[in-house]
């Protein structure tokens, strides 16, 4: 039902402090005859009520709209906040990923390098087990009668290995007996540690280790022992060695042992 | 969710005026719909929002106007419903003809059009029911005189708006 559009606002005021109920007594009971009474009044007094009710609905609607764009803006931001502290923590674990990831491949790595199958490494046992000759000492060799042999030691105990051999060769034989010499060039060709010079140090040991009055033919057995095995020849290696662990005199008797019991001399 | 009994009283608690049933029904629905709205009618997120905002209004003007009694039994499926349909309108017809636009509509748009703190004012006095104090209070007016008199010339300003566009319409 659609009022006629009348002019409301001669009246307006008037309805409104009525509808809102800011009359006192009197003055009501004066504006409620006249609307009994004045036509037009009454007219403008539905209008109003019309306009009023429109109003609430108006509000209404508008209020919850107005809400409804607020929460949507409040949840937008949960959203973004929470999304921003996702990314974060995806960030962060990303990071420990990769801290974890380097640790396992340290930690394997570690791992593999402890219990690797142990393979028989020459290289390794014979620095561990090889017990090089000392050489003579300055009081055996007395400088100034034979200064090549002094020489020579020198070279060898500084690791001059190639120099020391010459210098020793160049000694005359009657300074020095034969089985030292034969001795030495074997020790400076097994310290060269290079398998032609090892193999070419085995007749010189042997010659010396044959000769059972030397005293230095213990020596040499060791020495020619631990060249077979350098050399893999192993069962020669082992009697040699054998022989050296079993003689009580050889100052090489107990490294013979230990290189015998050891797992670097594989068994027959 | 809500109880049978709770749900009984949405509508009269509508009625009255207490629309914190639709804000949590958003609250709780919005991402839902948005996914159904993407699907459905390869809405964008802000958009099917603000399609949900839509159709909860309406719904709530249904239930104001009395055009809803009966809480529909499958709520969610309603509002989905209404959506559904509203898209479709949109995509049959672009704009509503304003003559078809009723009373209250063309009041709305009117409503609009005025200064926010006119709209809060209107709002808070016709919508909320507070009094004038409170409306003082809540605008940071010196007294509920001073609302009185705001509101009273925001509904003036209003009011003569809507004279003067029906005089212009004809």
């Amino acid at each position: 039902m659609t009022l006629p559009a009348s002019d409301l606002r001669p009246y307006l005021e008037e309805l409104e402090r009525f509808a809102d109920g800011q009359m006192s007594a009197p003055e009501q009971e004066a504006f409620e005859v006249r609307l009994e009474q004045d036509a037009e009044l009454y007219q403008a007094y539905q209008a109003y009520e019309q306009l009023s009710a429109d109003l609430r609905w108006v509000a209404g609607h508008e209020t919850l709209y107005q809400r409804l764009l607020a929460l949507d803006r409040r949840l937008d931001q949960r959203q973004e906040a929470l999304s921003r502290i996702k990314r974060r923590q995806r960030k962060v674990q990303r990071q420990w990923g990769v801290v974890a990831a380097v640790g396992v491949a340290v930690l394997l790595a570690a791992w593999w390098f402890l219990l690797r199958p142990a393979a028989p490494n020459t290289e390794a046992a014979w620095t561990r087990y090889y017990v090089p000759e000392v050489g003579l000492t300055d009081e055996v060799v007395r400088e100034s009668r034979r200064p090549l042999l002094a020489e020579a030691m020198q070279q060898y105990r500084a690791g001059h290995y190639t120099p020391a051999l010459y210098t020793l060769r160049r000694i005359p034989n009657s300074t020095i007996g034969q089985d030292t010499i034969t001795y030495y060039n074997g020790i400076f060709l097994l310290s060269q540690n290079d398998p032609e010079q090892i193999k070419a140090a085995q007749p010189f040991l042997r010659r010396v280790a044959m000769q059972s009055g030397s005293r230095l033919a213990g020596r040499a057995r060791y020495h020619l022992g631990m060249a077979y095995w350098r050399n893999q020849q192993i069962t020669a290696a082992r009697n040699t060695l054998r022989s050296v662990a079993n003689d009580a005199r050889n100052p090489y008797q107990e490294a013979a042992r230990q290189v015998l019991s050891s797992e670097a001399l594989p068994q027959e | 969710m809500n109880t049978p009994h709770q749900l009984a009283e949405v509508l009269t608690s509508l009625r009255i005026g207490n629309q914190s049933f639709l804000i949590t029904f958003y609250e709780e629905n919005r991402d839902l719909f948005a996914r159904w709205a993407r699907r459905q009618h390869q809405l964008a997120a802000p958009s099917s929002h603000e399609l949900l905002r839509t159709v909860l209004v309406e719904f709530y003007d249904q239930v104001a106007d009395g055009r809803l009694t009966k809480l529909p039994p499958d709520l969610r499926a309603y509002v989905y419903g209404m959506a559904d349909e509203q898209v479709r309108a949109a995509r049959t017809t672009e704009v509503l003809p304003v003559v078809e636009a009723g009373r209250r509509q063309r009041l709305l748009m009117l409503f609009r059009q005025q200064g926010l703190d006119c709209q809060k004012i209107l709002m808070y006095f016709y919508f909320r029911g507070y009094n004038f104090e409170k409306v003082a209070g809540k605008m940071g007016f010196a007294n509920a005189n001073v609302a009185r008199i705001q509101k009273s010339g925001c509904l003036r300003k209003l009011y003569e708006l809507r004279l003067r566009t029906e005089a212009a319409v004809g």
